[in-house]
Order: C-alpha cells, then structure tokens, then sequence
C-alpha cells in the first residue's frame, strides 16, 4: 500500500484560504439543477416504498419467487450495499494508517458513501423476511416467552456485523468532519451557521484539542481496520456454512472482502467523477487520485478474478459430482448470461487499467467503475440464485426471475443511499479541509497565514 | 344420541329442581339464594344486578357462576363435562340448562331468557373470554388429570358474579407453571 | 380463517343442534357411531361413523372423522372387504364435495330468461307433479349414474308405477367392451373379481387396474402383495398398450405393440400355451384349437410390431404360474376392444386361470347396466320429441359423451328436464328445474359394489345445504300423484324404504337377528358381507364367433392415433371441481389444473414442437387445442390425452380449464355399444406458447440415486451384487479409506451431543419406512396429507412459480428409453426427512426449527419470521413457504371459501402468511396418541400412531414408527438391505429409511 502513497500535490498549492474557501463554495445555495436531482430521486424512493408497502400488504410472493430459489435480488443487493461500504473505511482508515497522504482528497466522500451504503445495506434483510413485523426477535433480548435466538445462525453474526459497521463507521465519518464543519461554520452564514455551531462541538482548533483529536481519530481508524475485513467475511459466511454447492467453499471469506473493496472503490469513482465537475475541485481531485484509485482496483479486481478462477478448479477437482453440476450450471445453464456478464466485467475488464492512460483518464475510469459495479452486483446474483436454482433434487429444480415489485425496490434503495449522499454533499464538506491543508507545503515566508 | 343426553339431564335436572324446591320458592332467585345458604354452603352470592360495574365482559345472559359453582356449590364439570375427558372443555349445550330450569328459576328474567333461547331452538351466543391464539394447542383434559383446578387458570370463579379473565394466559405464564411443576416445555407440545 | 373462532362457534351452534335434534329433525339423533356409544360425541373429540364411497363405482367403504358435528377427514374402512381401510386420492376427496362451495344450496327453477332462481321446495314438488301428470308413461325418461343398491331397484319401480320402462344409466366408464366379451365368451354378462394377490405373473392389455379400472384401491392391494418384494420372491407384471399409463409405471417390462392389435398377441400366446401344453389345457378349449391354430406367433409378431422371441417367451411365462391377464381398460377401447377383451377371455381360460385369479361371482351379480348404447336411444328419442319429462341424477351426459352426439341441443327438445345434481354441471345448466340431492356423505344409501359385498351409506353430518334426497323426493312424488305409482310405495321415508329392502334382504340370509340388531351391526360395519363359492363357467357357444373375426382395429392412415386414457385423478370429470384432485400431479405427467397433449420426444423434434407449445389436435369428430408435453412413455405414432377437464359449468374450479377430450371421439356406439376411446388424428404446432402448471423440475435424477432400483437376481444372488449397487457407486466418488476414517470420527464426535441429549434412554425416535417396491404413485397419500394438515391449494398460476404447497410430493424419474434401451420409471415418495443431523435447524435464527426430544424435526409456525434459510439448506427441499395469505377471504390467494373451511382439521393449525412449513409427521396424532396413553396410563405400542399418508396408501408401502423400539416394524425395515437413504454422503442422517424398488427382470 505503501506504494500508493506518493504524495502528489496540486501543480499551484493553493493556499489555506483558498482552500477553505473552495469547499466551503461546494456548500453555497443549492442550483435548480440539484432540486431537479433531488426532486427525482424522491420520486424514485417514494415508488420504492410504494411497492414495499404493497408487497408487505399481500405477502413475499408479489416478488418473483420461484422455489427453490428463496433469496433473489434482495439478499443480492444486501449483499452488494454491504460489499459498497467497505472500501470507505479502507481508504479512509487503512490508508489513513498507512499514512498515505493522497486519500486525503477523497477519503471524506468515501466514508458518506460508506454510512449511506450500510444504512441502505441494512434495510435488505427486513425487506426479504416473510414477516419483517416480528424482525426484532432476530435481536438477543429477553421476553415474555422465554424464548432466545439461535447463535449458530449465521443469520444473528449478521445482525451485529452490520450494526456494529454502522455505528463505527458513522462514528468515524462524524469525529473527521468535525475541524472542517469548525472551518465552514466561520464562514457560514443563518441557519446553517447554527447547525455547524451545535455539530463543531465547540471546536476551535487550540493545539490540546488537535492532539486529542488526532489520538481519538487514530484509534478509531485502529478500531475500523479490523471491521473492513470481518464484516464482509460475516456475511460471506451466510453462505459458506450452508450446504449449497456452489456456496460450501473455504475461500468465501477472502473472496467476498475482496469483492467488497473492488466495487467499493469503483463506486467512490462512479461519485467523484461528477462531484469534482460539479464543484470544480480539479484542483484537489487530480489525475492522481485516480490512478492511485485504479491501482486499488486493479489489485483487488486480480484478488477477484483470481477467486473465479479458484470456485471452477475447485469443483472440478473435487470430484464432488454436486460441485461440478452447480458450476457447470452456472456457466452454460440458464443463467449463462448474468455469469459471463459478472466474470467479464470483473475479470477482464480491469484489465485495461494496465495501461496508465486509461487509469489517468477520467472518462474511461467512469464507464469503467460503471461495469464493475454492474459486474460486482451479478457476481452476487449468480451466486446466490444461481447456486439455488440447481441443488440436490432434480425433481425440485427451478427457475427464478425477479418481479417488477423486486426492480422498483431495488432501484428505491438507490434512491435512498442518493437522497442521503445528496443532502450531505450540500450541507457538508465533502473534501476534508483540515487534512488538505496538512499536506499542502508549508507556505513560504511573506505569505500571510489564515 | 341427543335424547340421551336429555334423558340423563332431564333426570339429574328433576333432582336438582326438588332440591330448589325443598329450600323455599324457586319463584324469587333472591330469597331463594337466602334460604338456601342458610342451610347449604356460607357463601352467600351477592344480589348484584349491575353488570357494567362488574369486571370482564357483559353477556348475553347474566349467568352467575358465584350462584351456580359458587352458593349451590354445582362441580364446574356438571356443565363443563367436557373438560375431564377432552381437549377442549367445549360449551354447556342448551339441555343441560334446561336440565334444571325447566322447573327451577321461573321468574327469573335471566332464566326466562334461557328458555326462550330453548323453545326458540336458537344457541345463546356467549362472549368468549378465556381466548388463546390458534396456533396454541391446550389439552383441557391432560390438565385435569394432572390435579390442576379450575381456580389455578380460571380464577376464583365460584366467586364471580360476571366471568374476567383471570390469568394472562401468555407463553410465559404457561412455561413459568411448567417450569415450576417440571414438566415438557418442548415446543411441540402446544405449538404444531 | 381463524380455526379457534370457527370451533368455538362449533362448540355453540353444534351443540345446540344437538339438542334440538330431539324435538326438530331425527337425522342425526339416530347414527350409530362406529363402536363408540354416542354419549362419547364430545366437542374436541373425533367420532367415527361409517358409509360409503360414491366417487366410481368401486364402492369403498369409509370411516368418516367427525369434530363437533362435522366431517373433517375421510378414511378407508379397514372392515370393507373392497378398500380394506385403505382409499385412493379421489375418495380422500370427497370432503370437497360435501363442502364445495358451488354446490347446489336449494331448488331452482329456471326462469324464461335462463336464469335460475330459487324456489321452495315444495313449490318444486309441485311443478314436477303437474308435469308428471300431464306426461304419459313412456314420455319419462330418468338417466341415472351407475347405482347398485336399493336406490336402482327404487328408481325402476318408480316408473314402472309411472308406466314407464325408459331408464338410462350412463356412466362414462361402463366397460362395455369387456361385458360384451364376458357375455359371448362365458354367458355371463357381469364383471368377475380378479385375485391380482395370488397371481405370480400379471399380463395388462391395456389395463389401467391400479388408476381407475373396476376397483382400483382393491387391485392395489392385491397387486402390491403380489408384486412386492418379500423373502425373496415377488411376482412377475408386464404391461402391453402404446402409451407408459401409471399402472405401467409399476411393470417390470412395457411392451408397445401397433395401437388396436392386442387381441392379436393375447391369441397368439393362447396358440402357443394350446401347442405346448396341449394336455394341460382344460377340454373344452380344444374347440378352439383350429381357430387359435391360425393365429402363429409369426402372424401377430407382423402386425403387432412384437418380436416373435418376445411372444413365445411371454407365453412361456404366463403359463408357468399362477397368472393373470387383464383386459378392457378404457384407455385401450378402441374399435375393437371388446375383441380385445375376449381373446384375453380366451388366454385366461386356456391358462386356466378362470376359477383361481379370475373368480365370476353368484347369480344374481351386479351387473353394470346400460351403457352409452342406451345415451345414444335417449338422444335420438328427445331429437324426435318423444321425450316429455327427462330426469337426470348422478350423471352428466352432457359433458362425458362426444360431442358429435348432440346431446346438449337435443335436450332443448325436451319437454321438462328435472335435474337432481348437486353442482350446476353441464346438464343441469340445460335443466329446467334443479332438485339438489344430499350429498353421499349426508345421504342414506346402499351399494353392491361386487358379489358378495353389500355396503351402507349413512349421513355423517346434518345437511349443509337446503337439499333433498332424490329418493325422498320420487317417494313424495308417488305418494302425492297417489293411484298405480301411489300404491306400490309404503315407505314414508326413503331411510324407511332403505330399512325395508334390508329387511327382506335379512330374510334372504336367514339371519335370525332381530332387525334393530342387524341394522346396527350392518352400519356399525358400513354393511355386509356375504359368503358364497365362485361360480364356475365354461366357455360359451359365442367364443368363437367372438375371437373369430379377430380383425383387429386399423387406424385410418392419419398420421397419430389418439389414445383418450381415463385420468387417475379427475375420473371421467366428475373431479374436476374438487381443488385437491385439480391441484393434485397427475401421476405420469405431473401436471396440473389442465389438459396436455403427451407427444413422444421424436415426434415433436420431427414437427419442432417444445413443452407447451399449444397444439391442435384434429379428429374426424371435432377439434381440441392444449398444450404439448414431451412423454417418452409413448409410441412415436400415438398421442395421449386424459379425460376429466373442459368443463363449460361445474364450478369455480372446473370452469373453462384445459379442454374435453371427449370432443374428438366419435359420437357412434361401437359394436360393443360404447365409446371408443381411440381416434385418428392429426396435430398442428399453433404457435401459441405456455408454462405447463407442472410441479417437476427435471425428469432425470443424473446418477444422484434418490429413488433406486435393484433386480431381483441381483437379490436372491443369482446376478453380481455390482449390478445391482452400480448406481450408489456411481453417485458417490470414491474417497480414500483414510479420508472415510476422518469423516466417520468427525460425524460421531458431532453427533455424540445429540445422541446424549436426545436419543438416548425412553425417548422415541420417530421414523419411517417407505418401500418402493410397492409404492405405484398413484398419488393418495398427497390428497390424504392435504386432508390431514390443512394445507391449501394455491392455483395455476402460483404452480408455475413452483409454489405448490404439498408437504408430501411423488418424484417420478426416467431411466434408460433413449437409444434403445427401455423406458423405466421409477417414483419416489418425497416428504422431510426428520434427519437426524439436519441442515435447516443450525441455521434458523430464531430456532423455529429444531429438534425434538424424539427425533422430529420440528417447525414452530409462530416463532418463524421467514427468512427462508432452512428451504435453501435443505437438499430435499421438502419446506414450503406461505408467500401469500391462504387465510384471508379479502385475499385473491384465500384457499378456503365457505363452506370448504368446514374440513379444517381443528387439530392443525393453519398457517400464516410468511411462514414456512413442512411434513410434521403428523405430530398432531402421535400428541394425541400419546395424551391418550398418558391419560390411560399405558405404554406406547408399534402401530399405535399411523400417519394420515400411511393411513391411506393402498399398496401399503409406508411403515411409520418409532426406531428406538427394537419391536417395530419400522426398526426391521431400518436395516434392511434393500433400505438406503437418500443424499446420505451429505451427513443428514434421515429418519426415512426408502427400501429399494425391485425390478423382476426374471425371464423365463
């Protein structure tokens, strides 16, 4: 990692006031574009709750259904929305330990994505119960009933790994904005200038608080570290433990971490790449953060393929004949075409990120972080409904697809992680201020500080 | 079967009427209950026609366990039968009533009511109280059979003029008792 | 629905029914209860009554579970000699007809805009009395279903008091071809009972005994004891026909000759058996010695397609044992099928075989009467107009006859139709007044099934609807038109009427009885059974004129012959309204709620036809489009279609579903005077295209060994072992003995928790047994767990989702039947496991499945919140998931309309929406079982606790008990070496022990 962290400053060093004074422009009063954005995406959430709401009136079976496929797109996107979120604390934290100075640009958009991601995340598992009225018994409480939940269930390891991302992650997004909302507030202006007052919590930049506040944001980002890797492995063992082929394997664990970093990353690409045009940070956001963002990729996009590679062998060595029939399933069976799909967009493609222009050119780096996200979300498809499909019993095979009610809530939780990010972008600074500032040359003689 | 079923109730019926009859006029169910007490049990039902005051629901008829189980001291399996020899202890058909109040109780508006329900052949609709979700199975029999009484679930029901649920009947409750008496608490036993 | 609610006002209304009883109505105060004194009728406890089956002919006799005054199950009588408690799929249920709620509710009268409105009854009476009055003698026409008992002899006198002789029996199913046969060949014009028991080697023609044909759940009976593996021995079954029919599922050989020459094969072995044996043979035969003569094995094995070797080796079988060849089963009537009939008449005879598996009973016999000759007189009487009253009962002419027949417009010249069906079928829609009967559950009646059998109906329940019974109806008819008719009739009641023809049939048994006592007993019983020897026959006069011109029937060069076969399951159609029967896999195809084309693969290759692709069937009488399903199961040259759906009327769940076969057969009565169930036709891909409502994924197992097979050599040793056990070696790889080791250890350490906690000591571990070699598939114990555990149908279209609910489902896979080698099939009842080691349990999060003491794998419906991760770990995948609400009224989904919620078993519960659930093993009964013996302070016996699928499965192949107790059946069967189960390799020690089919593959 050490590699990435070549310290590239912007070509003219603004100053400290320059800085301050172009992020806090990112928070100035909203153009009618952005209402219009806005206005959409409510649109889009409302029709996502609508179909919610309906599915929870007449039951599960609105959605497509088909045994013995029972998960489908809403354990997929569970599964995608959690894989998103980790690539936030891996820059932010990893990085942030590795003391490599270019994150600081991205680092803050990262960790929102993150927290959007993981609340959007959360909301999967209720949605796909078949009576998410009772969904608090998945929680260890005592009752009336006597009655206790099942700690083997891989199901309840979830239920705290995802509380537990949420509640650190969001921590950490919280105590990193902190100097930069103090920043913002002297310059804020009505309510606003109240509510960075209250959110600042009374920051004021003496040299006590900076070295409180680096000790506390160093152990958060000790404390963070660890989740990026269990969190995912957590989840990659809702499948790992069951007895699906095509699910039993050893390797899920490295590999869904992997997968999760990749498709992060690619999604912090998706967002910067607007945001730096909108708020005209080019001169924060260089060419150089996205090759350093491409070269994340293109390792973990390696890791992944890598892993494809391995599920094949493995179930052709096995000699399971089981193994061998899910996976050959998954290449030439129904759903050929969401495994190529995945096993392009994951496995090859990045590869062009070889090349140092395509990795420097931010139009290419866009489309491309769109197919992987893409690839990323099939990958999680075509293992889970794929695998389901063809089991044991021949008699009992099926074959799913999804309903307008699973399209429409899927598209809903896009909505709800943009009206999250949106709102934050425009009401909170979304470069760090404080940490550019640090990595910017100290200013020579004559030039006033600010 | 049905006639049966009248006969043994006609029969225990016409007893229980002499009874009434020996202590005093079965005409006023007051001074009836007065007589009565002095020389059978020393509870005394209260004269009580109030029945909102009272806890638990109003009914159809204003049927008084405090009287029937309570003063004249009847087995609450007299009408219950069912209760001993089934899982669900099931309704006192109209007959059994009739049993009795063919000849006891006249004047009574209450038994009144019961004997046009009779004549006009329709079933008097109670109001259920002691409820339990369907998906609970409740072998009335086994519990009797264990010793239990009544009272332990239902209550001092001797002693009300108008039937309230007694207990919670909620899932703790039930395991609390098994736990105590230690006995199953598999859940196969009541949920299947 | 809430069963709680629905009991309590059960408890109310029941009861106070119960006593008004005494002054009101006497329906029900007079039951006798079987063998349970009346004053036990307590709410919460099941009271028994016995009756008798009325869905076909076969009249099994059942005992009905009664809850609080109404009937909630339906089982076989263990003390019919026909059923002997056992009941097939379409007797399960007849709960549904009792309930269905297009059922009849009262008399109606149709108004002169065609609509029919209700009336009083007694208004009813009347119009029928005036238009009685008015009509002469043989102006009245009455059509009846097939009826045995005292209600036919009734109906005859009734017009005869009436001066009229016009009766019709019509029922679609009427074996016209085989009497006819029986009639020329030995003089006798009934039906004999064939001892499928003691025959080692059984010959079908054609014949589907184990689906629809005479007394299918006798015939499964016998033929499971027959043919089921035991010691070491079983008997022999090849089946001959152009199509793989259930029945031909269970062969051990499937020989496809040239559709319609049968007769040419049963000849040609009788040639063979005369030549070889000739001595053997009984004298009488030789008669026929020139004739046979002429049919060679060489002759036939030309036009029958059947080498020669197989013929001669055919005949050597047969004539071995004990055999037994059957004949006259709809699905072969073609033509010539009473040719058919006779030449196997004659083959039976020459093998001797008539008199030991081919028994005709004692004059008088129960005859089928009529048949579809006598519809086709009816039809033309009423075109000509010389029919002035027509009354119709229990039968529906005008959906189960070719449509060519015309019947529906003729009957629009008839003067007054008088319906008394209980739905508003096809016929009764034409009917001008509508008098609906009871129900045969509510019903008094009685039946002959067979010689020898006589079997009682008693109502079970007070009416559910304001109907009448037909024979109360013509009695009050006769009384009220007084005069010749008025005279002959006694009886106030036809229970009366009922009580007096037993009366004399006390006297003709010289049973000293008195009557009170034999009436009691009889219905205690649900009837009686006589004795009496077989009647010995000779061949008649007419045998050789019938074999004589053995032509056999050559299709007209179209390019498919359409075999019209009888649905195992919806009958002639008659079940089509039934949810149960409609959402039930048809045995072969498992299809359901629709009509199918079954096309041979080749042939649909060759004309680019794929599974549903609609194809437009063409006969010389008429047209059907429905949707094409690739069968192997057939010859290139054949389509198949089954009876039973396209109804026009009849119901919600009849209605406009799929299409009516009978269409394109030809409306001319066949010389034997029936319906000839074959067509040419030709077929034509429309293009249209639709998921067939199957619940089967794939048709082959791929070497996985889920429902295995070995051979008999392979089992008494006279053929290497590896041949039998090649496919369990071929679905499991080979592992190193040192791997085996690891795993052994790493599964006892992970098991050693459970055994202390559970298995060891007094607890029962509860388990079951299902033997292959008697399983047939006929599908019963899927309707019985319907009925037992509440478990709701969901529709056609939530089956193409694969939504099905059934907690218990037949896998039927194909072995071999490409590149030469033959067709197998094999099926396999599948239903959880209640494994040991259990794969759903560890990963339920809110332990809604677990395990229980004794070894059930339980499901808490109330503390599941569905996440559905026991189903997509379980590799049976045996978990149903309530995607909708089955429950609520207000639902599309709502699976119980009133009053079908009355056969709720109150002792289940029924499931919420967003629940999951499963097989239990019917916990409910062993609770019971084990409260009772509690409370009787008894031990546990095997036997004790008998599932609701065990209960009913005619072949008796499904033992269930209790494993921890070394006594049990159950416990032998465990260890048997046939038994094995399935998926084992993957650790889930099942509680379900299958014993491998065996094929007799012996060849003489």
């Amino acid at each position: 990692m050490a590699t990435l962290a070549q310290p590239r400053t912007p070509v003219t060093p603004p100053t400290y006031a320059e800085i301050t004074r172009d992020v806090a422009a990112t928070l100035g009063n909203p153009s009618r574009g952005y209402y219009i954005l806005l206005g959409f995406v409510l649109t889009v959430l409302a029709i996502g709750v609508g179909a919610l709401l309906y599915q929870i009136r007449f039951g599960l079976g609105v959605a497509g259904y088909t045994p013995p496929v029972m998960w489908g797109v809403y354990i997929t996107n569970f599964v995608f929305w959690v894989g998103i979120a980790h690539s936030g604390t891996l820059i932010s934290a990893i990085l942030y330990l590795f003391r490599s100075a270019w994150r600081t640009a991205v680092y803050r958009t990262a960790e929102a994505m993150t927290v959007f991601a993981v609340l959007t995340a959360g909301l999967f598992p209720l949605i796909h119960i078949g009576r998410i009225w009772y969904a608090y018994w998945l929680f260890p409480y005592p009752n009336q009933r006597q009655l206790w939940i099942n700690f083997k269930s891989p199901l309840v390891f979830d239920v705290f790994a995802v509380s537990t991302y949420l509640t650190v992650s969001t921590l950490f997004l919280i105590v990193g904005l902190i100097p930069d909302i103090a920043a913002v507030r002297d310059v804020a202006t009505g309510w606003r200038k109240k509510l960075y007052r209250i959110t600042a919590l009374g920051w004021r930049g003496t040299d006590q608080q900076w070295r409180h506040y680096l000790k506390a944001y160093l152990y958060l980002a000790a404390l963070a570290t660890p989740l990026v890797l269990s969190v995912h492995s957590v989840v990659s063992w809702d499948f790992a433990v069951s007895i699906v082929p095509g699910w039993h394997a050893t390797i899920f664990a490295p590999y869904f971490v992997a997968g999760a970093i990749y498709s992060g990353v690619a999604l912090v690409v998706t967002l910067l790449v607007p945001l730096r045009k909108v708020f005209r940070m080019e001169r924060y956001i260089t060419g150089d953060h996205f090759d350093n963002l491409a070269k994340l990729l293109m390792l973990t996009g390696f890791i992944v393929g890598y892993a494809y590679a391995t599920e094949y062998f493995l179930a052709w060595y096995s000699g399971n004949q089981f193994e061998r029939a899910a996976f050959w399933n998954r290449a030439f069976g129904d759903y050929w075409w969401a495994t190529w799909t995945m096993i392009i967009c994951n496995a090859f493609l990045p590869l062009f990120l070889i090349f140092r222009k395509v990795r420097r050119s931010i139009p290419a780096m866009f489309v491309l972080s769109l197919f992987v996200n893409l690839g990323m979300w099939f990958e999680r498809f075509v293992i889970i409904v794929v695998s389901l499909s063809h089991e044991y019993e021949p008699y009992a095979f099926g074959h799913y697809t999804p309903s307008w009610v699973e399209w429409a809530i899927l598209c809903g939780s896009f909505a709800w992680f943009f009206t999250w990010f949106l709102l934050f972008a425009k009401n909170f600074p979304t470069v760090s201020i404080s940490e550019v500032k640090e990595i910017i040359p100290m200013p020579r003689k004559g030039r006033a500080h600010t | 079967m049905t006639k049966r079923v009248l006969l043994a109730a006609g029969v225990l019926g016409v007893g229980a009427a002499l009874v009434a009859l020996r202590y005093g006029a079965p005409s006023a169910g007051l001074r009836a209950q007065q007589d009565t007490t002095a020389a059978r049990s020393a509870y005394v039902a209260p004269v009580d026609v109030d029945t909102a005051r009272l806890p638990g629901p109003k009914q159809p008829v204003f049927y008084r366990h405090d009287i029937h189980a309570g003063q004249y001291e009847m087995d609450c399996r007299y009408c219950h039968f069912a209760a001993e020899v089934s899982r669900s202890p099931g309704m006192p058909t109209l007959s059994t009533c009739m049993g009795c109040h063919l000849v006891a109780g006249a004047g009574n508006p209450e038994v009144e009511k019961v004997r046009a329900a009779y004549n006009e052949g329709r079933p008097i609709e109670w109001i259920e109280i002691h409820r339990l979700p369907p998906f609970v199975q409740f072998p009335h029999n086994l519990h009797v059979a264990a010793d239990l009484t009544c009272q332990d679930c239902h209550g001092p029901i001797e002693r009300m003029p108008q039937v309230y649920q007694y207990a919670s009947l909620k899932m703790g409750w039930c395991l609390d008792c098994h736990h105590e008496e230690d006995v199953t608490t598999e859940c196969t036993v009541c949920h299947y | 629905m809430d069963r709680r609610r629905f009991l309590e006002v059960l408890g109310v209304t029941g009861g106070g029914t119960a006593a008004l009883a005494g002054c009101s109505t006497d329906q029900v105060e007079k039951l006798i209860p079987y063998l349970v004194p009346p004053e036990h009728q307590v709410p919460g406890v099941a009271t028994y009554y016995a009756t008798t089956c009325r869905e076909c002919p076969a009249g099994c006799g059942l005992h009905v579970r009664v809850r609080e005054g109404r009937a909630v199950k339906v089982e076989g009588n263990p003390e019919s000699p026909v059923n002997r408690g056992r009941l097939c799929a379409r007797g399960q249920a007849s709960l549904q007809g009792l309930y269905n709620p297009d059922r009849v509710r009262g008399p109606m009268a149709r108004t002169a805009d065609g609509r029919f409105e209700p009336i009083t009854w007694d208004e009813a009476i009347a119009r029928l009395a005036e238009r009685l009055a008015a009509a002469s003698g043989d102006q009245i026409w009455f059509v009846t279903g097939h009826e045995t008992g005292t209600f036919d002899r009734l109906v005859d006198e009734w017009l005869n008091g009436l001066r009229s002789n016009r009766r019709v029996v019509h029922e679609p199913f009427a074996y016209e071809a085989l009497r006819r046969a029986n009639r020329d060949v030995f003089n006798v014009s009934a039906l004999p009972t064939y001892d499928f028991a003691a025959a080692t080697y059984v010959l079908s023609f054609g014949t589907d005994f184990l689906e629809t044909w005479v007394s299918p759940v006798e015939h499964a009976r016998g033929f499971s004891a027959g043919h089921g593996f035991a010691e070491g021995r079983m008997g022999r079954y090849v089946h001959i026909e152009p199509r793989m029919s259930m029945t031909a599922m269970s062969a051990d050989e499937w020989i496809a000759p040239v559709p319609g020459s049968e007769a040419l094969l049963a000849l040609a072995l009788a040639h063979i058996i005369m030549r070889d044996r000739g001595a053997a043979v009984p004298p009488d035969a030789l008669r026929l010695r020139a004739l046979l003569a002429a049919h060679t094995p060489q002759g036939a094995a030309a036009r029958t397609g059947v080498a020669v070797e197989t013929i001669e080796r055919l005949a050597r079988e047969f004539a071995a044992g004990p055999s037994l060849a059957v004949a006259g089963g709809i699905g072969a009537q073609h033509p010539q099928a009473h040719v058919t009939a006779a030449a196997v008449n004659v083959l039976n005879y020459v093998a001797g075989n008539v008199g030991r598996t081919v028994r005709f009973g004692p004059e008088p016999t129960v005859a089928f009467g009529g048949g579809y000759g006598d519809l086709a007189d009816l039809t033309r009487a009423m075109r000509e107009g010389r029919v002035g009253v027509l009354l119709v009962h229990g039968a529906n002419p005008a959906y189960a006859s070719p449509a060519g027949l015309g019947f529906t417009d003729a009957m629009g010249r008839v003067g007054f139709t008088v319906s008394f069906a209980r739905f508003l079928d096809e016929t009764a829609m034409a009917a001008h007044l509508i008098l609906p009967d009871h129900d045969p559950l509510e019903q008094w009646n009685d039946a002959e099934p067979r010689a020898n059998v006589t079997a009682l109906q008693q109502p079970v329940m007070q009416p559910v609807f304001d109907t009448r019974q037909t024979g109360d109806i013509l009695l009050a008819m006769a009384r009220r038109m007084g005069g010749r008719v008025g005279a002959r009739f006694t009886a106030g009641s036809y229970k009366e009427y009922l009580q007096q023809s037993w009366q004399a049939l006390q006297r003709r048994l010289r049973n000293s009885q008195p009557f009170d006592v034999f009436w009691a007993e009889a219905l205690q019983r649900g009837g009686i059974v006589t004795e009496s020897p077989p009647r010995p026959v000779r061949l008649g006069i007419g045998a050789a004129g019938a074999i004589g011109e053995a032509t056999i029937w050559a299709a007209p060069d179209e390019p498919f012959t359409l075999i019209a076969y009888p649905s195992p399951v919806l009958h002639d159609g008659r079940g089509a309204n039934r949810p149960w029967l409609q959402e039930l896999p048809d045995p072969v195809t498992k299809v359901t709620w629709s009509t199918w084309v079954e096309i041979h693969p080749a042939t649909a290759r060759r004309l680019g036809i794929a599974e549903g692709d609609f194809v437009e069937v063409t006969s010389a009488a008429g047209t059907v489009t429905a949707p094409a399903y690739l069968y192997p199961g057939l010859r290139e040259d054949v389509v198949a279609m089954p009876t039973g759906q396209g109804h026009t009327a009849f119901g919600r769940y009849a209605q406009g579903r799929g299409a009516n076969v009978y269409h394109l057969l030809s409306a001319e009565p066949m010389a034997f005077g029936g319906v000839a169930h074959y067509a040419a036709v030709t077929i034509r891909n429309t293009g249209r295209h639709e998921r067939l409502a199957k619940t089967e994924g794939r048709n082959r197992q791929m070497g996985r060994g889920i429902a295995r097979a070995t051979t008999l050599g392979a089992l008494v040793g006279s053929e290497t072992p590896e041949a039998a056990h090649e496919e369990h070696a071929a679905h499991a790889a080979p592992v190193p003995e040192r791997i085996e080791h690891i795993l052994d250890e790493w599964q006892e350490a992970q098991y050693a928790e459970a055994r202390r906690g559970n298995y060891a000591g007094e607890h029962p571990r509860w388990a079951m047994a299902i033997d292959l070699s008697r399983c047939t598939g006929c599908s019963a114990c899927v309707t019985a767990c319907y009925a037992e555990n509440n478990i709701p149908t969901v529709g056609p279209a939530l089956v193409r989702h694969g939504r099905e609910m059934s907690w218990l489902r037949i896998e039927r896979y194909f072995e071999g039947g490409e590149h030469g080698e033959p067709l197998e099939t094999r099926v396999i009842p599948m239903l959880c496991q209640h494994c040991g080691n259990a794969p759903c349990e560890p990963v339920c999060p809110v332990f809604a499945a677990y395990h229980t003491p004794d070894g059930l794998n339980a499901q808490v419906y109330n503390r599941c919140v569905g996440t559905r991760y026991c189903s997509n770990n379980c590799p049976y995948k045996v978990r149903y998931f309530n995607w909708f609400d089955y429950q609520a009224p207000q639902d599309p989904t709502f699976a119980w309309p009133e009053p079908l919620h009355w056969l709720l078993n109150p002792d289940v519960t029924v499931r919420a929406k967003g629940v999951m659930e499963k097989c239990t093993f019917c916990v409910q009964r062993i609770r019971g079982v084990q409260h009772e013996a509690r409370l009787a302070d008894r031990p546990l016996r095997d036997g004790d606790v008998v599932t609701a699928c065990q209960q009913t499965c005619p072949s008796d192949a499904i033992v269930f008990g209790d494993l921890n107790d070394p006594t049990s059946r159950v416990h032998d069967l465990a260890a048997d070496r046939r038994g094995y189960r399935v998926l084992e390799e993957l650790n889930t020690r099942p509680a379900i022990t299958y014993l491998q089919k065996v094929r007799n593959t012996r060849e003489a």
